[in-house]
């Protein structure tokens, strides 16, 4: 039987549950946090903290809180307190205050039966617990809309304000409310909105260099030396950017494309590769659109395509598109069109989103025009634009 | 009690097997897993408690009952229970 032989080194780094050590490109945010716990950290019977954490898919929420949960949990131990820090998707629960609540109650006693009470006992329930084991929580409540939309002001109200039944008693529970905006907030009432809109942390989209270094670094921890060619890394920082500076699909997409090579037994993961992934994961060019372009569309298309092919490489320059259009206009016995109409139908292939082009910084040569294909397949294309072409020649 | 007295139910011992397993459990589930009814169970719970073999939590309306973990008894039990399943797997 042949070795099974795989460009990974350990694939669990590019997985959505793992906490990296360090957090590229948060670290204030992640200060930011510490601070606002110092407090509670010191003194966490006395105060209670609430945080807001808002941002975009992919803009390091989750794992952000989730690297603050590891640390903050270690400091307290050293300082002799017992705290947890208890993350738990919202959504997950179906947006229940109940549901939730008795995860958080599951943490302690695994075996808490789910029926006979309601959800208000349950939070009596499980301040009964923290006090008897004298247990602090930090609850993060990740897709904090799923409860806002399911439970309204009320549930939300009753989390916040849990500590005014309890008087002269620690404070117990610390809470994370983590989301995409503020827009969910603004549906509570006014008394459930004053209580949690005190610290409010938000993470802007991650520029495409931060994605490349996000990339690289996750690469140098799940892949094999020498395995990941940087034109690869770029060109799926450049698709997470332009998915709104998504870093968790950049990283998908990375394990996706490893795995594309690992099916071909490649010895490095081609941007090819990338391209695969990308169709693999969101919806990809449509046969229709393909349809719709103009013949000479299509043949500079084929062009391109075919430059990707032979070259492997994972941007080419709109020169070397033209030459490559020229070659494919002398095989179909067209006179080809000029650099202008060329850059028209650049900018059609763009609009329909089946290309994407950048400008190069300036260099020795001055600055030229990038294109790169994110989301499709080479072979996939040139196969469906040759049987276009030949369809419409006859 | 002696020990005849309280090994002479195969409720009891079934209890006792059961908690040794999960840990803990509420009576309406312990009741449940031994398919007999709530009270039958509740008294069963009681002769364990009063040995000082199990000890229970209220929680609200909730019991959670589990082995007395500062009972000789208890650990004994559980090195029994465990012996027991480890040498039937071999």
């Amino acid at each position: 039987m042949p070795q099974y032989r795989s460009i990974f080194k350990d694939e669990t780094k590019l997985d959505i549950a793992y906490i990296p050590n360090r957090l590229l490109h948060r670290d204030s945010e992640l200060r930011l946090l510490k601070e606002f716990f110092g407090f509670t950290l010191q003194f966490p019977s006395k105060m209670a903290q609430r945080v807001i954490i808002t941002g975009d898919v992919g803009t390091g929420k989750t794992v952000l809180s989730q690297r603050f949960g590891v640390d903050i949990t270690r400091e307290a131990n050293k300082l002799g307190t017992n705290l947890r820090y208890i993350h738990v998707n919202c959504r997950e629960y179906r947006g229940s205050l109940f549901l939730i609540l008795h995860h958080v109650v599951s943490v302690f006693h695994p075996t808490f039966p789910r029926r006979g009470y309601s959800a208000e006992e349950l939070l009596r329930i499980l301040l009964q617990i923290l006090d008897e084991e004298n247990v602090y929580v930090i609850l993060a409540l990740d897709e904090f809309e799923s409860l806002v939309e399911q439970e309204g002001s009320e549930a939300v109200y009753k989390l916040t304000r849990l500590q005014e039944i309890r008087q002269n008693k620690p404070q117990r529970i610390s809470l994370m409310c983590i989301l995409r905006n503020l827009k969910a907030i603004e549906q509570l009432d006014s008394s459930t909105r004053s209580t949690l809109q005190s610290n409010i942390i938000n993470l802007g989209k991650y520029s495409k260099q931060q994605l490349i270094d996000i990339l690289g670094d996750r690469v140098s921890l799940a892949f094999k030396s020498l395995t990941v060619p940087e034109d690869t890394v770029n060109l799926a920082a450049d698709i997470a950017f332009s998915e709104g500076g998504n870093a968790r699909f950049g990283i998908e997409l990375l394990w996706r494309a490893g795995k594309y090579a690992d099916a071909e037994d490649l010895d490095v993961v081609e941007p090819e590769c990338v391209r695969k992934a990308v169709s693999s994961i969101i919806p990809t060019m449509r046969k229709s659109d393909l349809a719709s372009l103009r013949f000479h569309e299509k043949l500079f298309l084929l062009g391109i395509a075919r430059i990707f092919k032979e070259s492997q490489k994972a941007y080419v320059s709109l020169a070397d598109a033209e030459q490559a259009y020229a070659v494919v206009c002398e095989e179909f016995d067209m006179k080809t069109h000029s650099h202008t109409q060329l850059w028209k139908y650049l900018q059609t292939l763009s609009d329909v989103g089946i290309v994407e082009t950048e400008v190069s910084a300036a260099g020795n040569r001055g600055r030229s025009t990038l294109i790169y294909l994110p989301r499709i397949p080479i072979l996939e294309l040139e196969k469906e634009l040759s049987a276009l072409l030949e369809k419409e020649e006859a | 009690m002696s020990v005849e007295d309280v090994f002479s139910s195969r409720l009891r011992i079934k209890i006792l097997k059961m908690l040794t397993q999960v840990g803990e459990l509420n009576v309406s589930e312990i009741a449940r897993r031994l398919s007999v009814n709530y009270n039958t169970t509740s008294k069963h719970l009681k002769v364990l408690e009063d040995e000082g073999i199990l000890q229970h939590k209220v929680f609200g309306r909730i019991r959670l009952y589990r082995l007395n973990e500062r009972s000789s008894k208890a650990r004994a039990l559980q090195n029994l229970m465990e012996a027991w399943e480890h040498a039937n797997k071999r």
